[in-house]
């Protein structure tokens, strides 16, 4: 009786934690899209705010379009995002695996190293780069992003990944020797689809990183038709003018992308996660 | 790689299995040291310089002079203020919503993902479309936040929320914690569900109650990611100077600039990079201490391994 | 599965080796011209002189399309190709910095005028006065007695040609005015005592109503400099370099500038307000007055009903009776240091000045032209929409005062200027205090610069009418 008792209690003590948490994050997210969907002299009326557009309209989203040249920043931000997160990928399996599996001089060093990374200011990067990517010829290329967003997402990522092959029993490993395979074919035929949600946890960290990144954006880029999205959204906030309704319509689709692709992956990320969290 | 000749060579199997590691790891390695050690020793290097971005052929060394600048400036114990509060609030809430969250989540119920791809997707925004949502919700005249505290009799008259000193840090620091839960949560329920049901079945034997069961059982064994996840997040949110930027500029009068978005300033309003460099070099130099006495606090007997 | 991923994996392996291949690379020039103090590398050298690279510090979709336009003609006339490069404005004076200590400036650059002390000592912008030489007297008064005159004077040359003129003025909600029954005539003028009572008139928080849209962020002191000005006759500094904008006349004015905030005349979230946010509340509706350029004149005719809005001229000196203003260029053309053709870049600013490209352009952004041949356009005269501002400039009454100093005052103006009198807006300083800690930060600059350049004369205000 006191258990069942108990239960109920702790069930709607869970409810209650679970309903607030929802509310705290979807009425921003609610509150952008309804703006996104506001007239614009009905988003700037300081004497009545409204919780619910009195009249739908889709203007924002139109004059986005006509504003901006959506489609090369989407094309821009899809291809450097892309590049950077296979890479990344690629490379935190190299060094996860390498990490893991070894014992070699200079490993303590280097995991320091990676911890170190962390703790440099971007900006302090970003300009000796842009120096360095000017020298090369480099600049206003989705190249020199690319770069520096590999760079910036895979420390995190080498160290997330070399947690779950740490998770993964040698003994799997083992037994593909024995068959005679070598370390590469181990790898990439065993090992690697066991790996599968991890895989996808780091592709989602450095995908979503790279995608929403503005300040390198901003500043490796010259010219409009290199923009990726943050940066042409940014440059809604005009000298005269800040266009909330087209701001938010822009953030939506923004959020289009990396949310569609987050509400499908979660899962996997919870659990690549999950068989990389403790460490033995 | 061709296992037929290393049979033959007991020597190469010795070189190769030696330098095998490297194989794995250089890349990587090679990449950031070069990309991060490079900014590393210039910026250094530049804290103690006169380096001035406008008078680039005028560069040369003035000691101490960049350190003795910042420490001298009447605004710098402000900005300390400003960084820790805003670090510590954020990193403490993110991490009671989180881990709350993540506790709620640990069982399953019907239609647990869902839910969970809607809490966690703040996870999935841009930093600059989070401050402005933000910027516009607490709009002095137009916010909605407000709106509904005037609608629900908590105040009768607006705020102004970004013009205050106090207040318009603590809207940075809400939107902070608003896009940094879904992290603390997934990585906190993800250490959840790793820990065997055995344990618990052995604990409920043994007659242990709930918070018993929390504290001897639960904590332990996420405390090693959670003193990673806290770890991480410090660092982060501390060199993080984007919100700042985007909610307030640091304003009113710098009471919400934080060190790194007053580097950020400095470094290009003032475009005094050396006076930037030293600055980062003490965010650095204080990063560094904060890790280590972490680390040792947190009885986290792997240092340098996170 | 497997086979994607051992693709995958290959494709890395060449992505890995390409990428540290092409650090080393930069590595080693890195390496070679820091030793060569910071020498151009050659890699610019190699682009061709028939192509040209344009910034655009102010871009907008209007901006863009004009731009582009002209530089097609200018391609069809001279086989010269043109770039249109941009930057938000925000952003502007952060990026070009970048741009120009990497050395990679485009060719030709709009400027803002605030930004040349800087750009000169840095040697970002070169003298274009040999290339203006005969041409001077194609252009306007306003252009050779007024901007050429006092680069001149703070810099010894010429280094930019305008791409319009703007003057400033005082933007005023007509409809809420005429409620609050107020006669408002821009033709006979007005003084800064009639323009703060207006501002307390217009005022009504109850129906969220400001009388101001005031400038509390970047660049809060410029509107307010100018009002100091009308106390001084116009100067900032007298013969010997010392600051004249902290006498006792001058502290009263700048409490009393400042009340208006303090008042509560203008909304309290405007403490931290920059440009844009000061124009988009007005045209908004939450204020009822702006002072501003007449650019933000194409801004309000695009989002205001007629009924709506108003220009008054800049208000008078309640001591001499003269109406201090401004007159600026918005974005001057200029051609970078580190252009490789100059006669090339001139040649485009020459084509973009053309009477007929400057008249096009001048009335898409909201400028007075800058030429002789186009000055008296219908757009321009007393009945049309920038009556009020081409009125102040052929007012006898109109001066222009000095600006901050001919020294770099950027990171003053990012920084101190504003935050000073946000602590004083804040109760965490006297007014006396905020106010002299600016002023006296300005005067060390000016007379340290007056130490290094013996020679420098020190400008005063400057009157069009002879």
């Amino acid at each position: 009786m006191t258990i069942t008792k108990k239960k109920r209690l702790v069930n709607i003590v869970r409810f209650f934690v679970l309903g607030f948490n929802f509310l705290i994050v979807i009425l921003p997210i609610y509150w952008m899209v309804i703006t996104s969907l506001k007239t614009n002299p009905e988003i700037i009326n300081a004497q009545k705010i409204t919780y619910f557009p009195e009249v739908f309209t889709l203007e924002n989203y139109i004059s986005l379009f006509n504003m901006l040249d959506y489609s090369s920043y989407l094309y821009n931000s899809t291809i450097v995002t892309m590049l950077t997160s296979i890479c990344v990928v690629i490379l935190s399996i190299l060094g996860g695996y390498g990490l893991a599996r070894f014992k070699f001089k200079g490993k303590e060093g280097m995991l320091l190293f990676f911890l170190i990374t962390q703790m440099i200011p971007s900006i302090l990067v970003i300009i000796p780069l842009y120096i360095m990517f000017s020298k090369a010829g480099l600049i206003n290329t989705r190249f020199s992003l690319f770069v520096f967003y590999m760079i910036t997402n895979l420390p995190f990522c080498v160290i997330t990944m070399r947690s779950f092959f740490e998770r993964i029993p040698y003994v799997l490993e083992e037994a593909a020797y024995v068959d005679g395979c070598n370390k590469v074919q181990t790898l990439t035929k065993i090992i690697l689809p066991v790996m599968f949600p991890g895989i996808v946890a780091v592709f989602v960290f450095a995908f979503i990183g790279a995608w929403n990144e503005l300040i390198a954006g901003t500043i490796f880029i010259n010219t409009p038709d290199m923009w990726t999205i943050p940066v042409g959204l940014k440059s809604l906030i005009g000298k005269y003018n800040v266009q909330w309704g087209a701001l938010m319509a822009g953030g939506v689709l923004a959020l289009l992308p990396t949310g569609i692709m987050f509400i499908f992956v979660q899962k996997y990320v919870v659990e690549g996660l999950t068989s990389g969290a403790v460490k033995g | 790689m061709n296992p037929k000749d290393s049979r033959q060579n007991t020597q190469r199997i010795k070189m190769k299995t030696m330098l095998e590691p490297y194989l794995f790891i250089l890349p990587v390695f090679i990449l950031l040291l070069f990309m991060f050690g490079y900014p590393l020793i210039n910026s250094i290097i530049m804290a103690f310089e006169n380096y001035k971005l406008s008078n680039i052929n005028d560069i040369y060394f003035n000691n101490f002079e960049n350190f003795k600048k910042l420490f001298g400036d009447s605004d710098f114990l402000l900005l300390i203020k400003n960084s820790l509060v805003y670090v510590v609030l954020s990193v403490a809430g993110q991490f009671l919503f989180g881990l709350v969250l993540a506790l709620a989540l640990k069982q399953d119920f019907k239609g647990r993902g869902i839910y969970q791809s809607i809490v966690f997707l703040p996870w999935a925004f841009s930093t600059f479309v989070i401050g402005l949502i933000f910027r516009w919700a607490f709009n002095g005249e137009y916010g909605v936040v407000n709106d509904v505290l005037i609608r629900l009799g908590i105040i009768d008259k607006g705020i102004a929320w970004l013009g205050t000193p106090g207040l318009s840090l603590a809207v940075i620091i809400i939107a902070m914690i608003w896009m940094g839960i879904p992290f603390f949560g997934i990585m906190i329920l993800a250490a959840l569900q790793s820990i065997p049901e055995e344990v618990y079945e052995a604990a409920d034997m043994d007659g242990c109650g709930m918070w018993q069961k929390f504290w001897l059982l639960t904590i332990p064994y996420i405390k090693p990611t959670i003193i990673i996840t806290i770890l991480l997040r410090t660092i982060w949110i501390f060199n993080s100077f984007d919100l700042v930027v985007i909610v307030t500029g640091g304003g009113p009068a710098n009471y919400s600039q934080t060190l790194p978005s007053y580097m950020y300033t400095k470094a290009f309003s003032g475009y005094d990079f050396g006076l930037a460099g030293a600055l980062g070099t003490l965010l650095m130099v204080i990063l560094g201490l904060y890790a280590v006495i972490f680390l040792k606090l947190s009885n986290y007997d792997k240092a340098g391994d996170f | 599965m497997k086979k994607k991923l051992l693709l995958v994996f290959l494709a890395a392996i060449m992505g890995v080796s390409s990428l540290t291949g092409c650090g080393k690379k930069e590595g080693g020039n890195t390496a070679a011209s820091a030793s060569a103090g910071n020498a151009k590398t050659e890699a610019k050298s190699s682009k061709s002189g028939d192509s040209l690279r344009f910034l655009d510090v102010s871009p907008s979709e209007t901006r863009q399309r004009y731009y582009e336009e002209t530089f097609k003609k200018f391609k069809e006339e001279t086989g010269i190709s043109v770039t249109y490069e941009s930057v938000p404005w925000d952003d502007a004076a952060d990026k070009i910095t970048v741009l120009g200590a990497s050395h990679q400036l485009p060719d030709v650059m709009t400027t803002w005028s605030g930004w040349l002390g800087q750009y000169t000592q840095a040697g970002w912008v070169i003298p274009l006065s040999d290339y203006i030489g005969e041409t001077r007297s194609e252009y306007t008064e306003a252009v050779n007695k007024l901007l050429w005159k006092s680069e001149e004077e703070r810099y010894g040359k010429i280094y930019t040609v305008p791409d319009g003129i703007m003057v400033k003025g005082v933007f005023v909600r007509k409809d809420w005015a005429e409620e609050a029954d107020i006669k408002l005539d821009p033709q006979a003028g007005w003084t800064y005592d009639d323009y703060f009572s207006l501002v307390a008139k217009l005022t009504d928080s109850t129906q969220k109503r400001y009388g101001v849209s005031y400038r509390g962020a970047r660049g809060a002191l410029d509107p307010l400099l100018t009002y100091l000005q009308g106390f001084t006759g116009g100067n900032t500094y007298d013969a010997e370099g010392n600051i004249l904008i902290n006498s006792p006349e001058c502290q009263e004015a700048f409490k009393k500038w400042t009340d208006i905030y303090l008042n509560g005349y203008a909304p309290e979230d405007s403490i931290n307000w920059g440009f844009t946010e000061m124009v988009d509340n007005f045209t908004g509706g939450l204020t009822g007055t702006l002072i501003n350029d007449s650019e933000v004149a194409a801004t309000c005719l695009a989002n205001m009903e007629a009924s709506q809005w108003m220009v008054m001229p800049m208000p008078k000196s309640t001591v001499d009776n003269k109406i201090y203003n401004t007159i600026n260029a918005p974005y001057s053309y200029s051609i970078s240091g580190d252009c490789k053709n100059p006669d090339n870049a001139w040649k485009l600013i020459e084509f973009m000045n053309r009477p007929n490209n400057n008249i096009e352009y001048c009335k898409l952004t909201g400028l007075i032209p800058i030429k002789k041949d186009v000055e008296n356009d219908p757009t321009y005269g007393l009945d049309g929409p920038y009556a009020t501002f081409v009125q102040q400039l052929n007012d006898p009454n109109l001066a222009v005062p000095t600006t901050f100093g001919p020294f770099d005052y950027t990171d003053l103006h990012q920084g101190m200027f504003h935050e000073e009198i946000q602590k004083y807006l804040l109760g965490k300083e006297d007014a006396n205090k905020a106010l002299s800690t600016i002023t006296d930060e300005l005067q060390t600059r000016m007379k340290k610069y007056l130490a290094d350049n013996p020679d420098a004369k020190i400008e005063t205000a400057s009157v069009l009418s002879k």
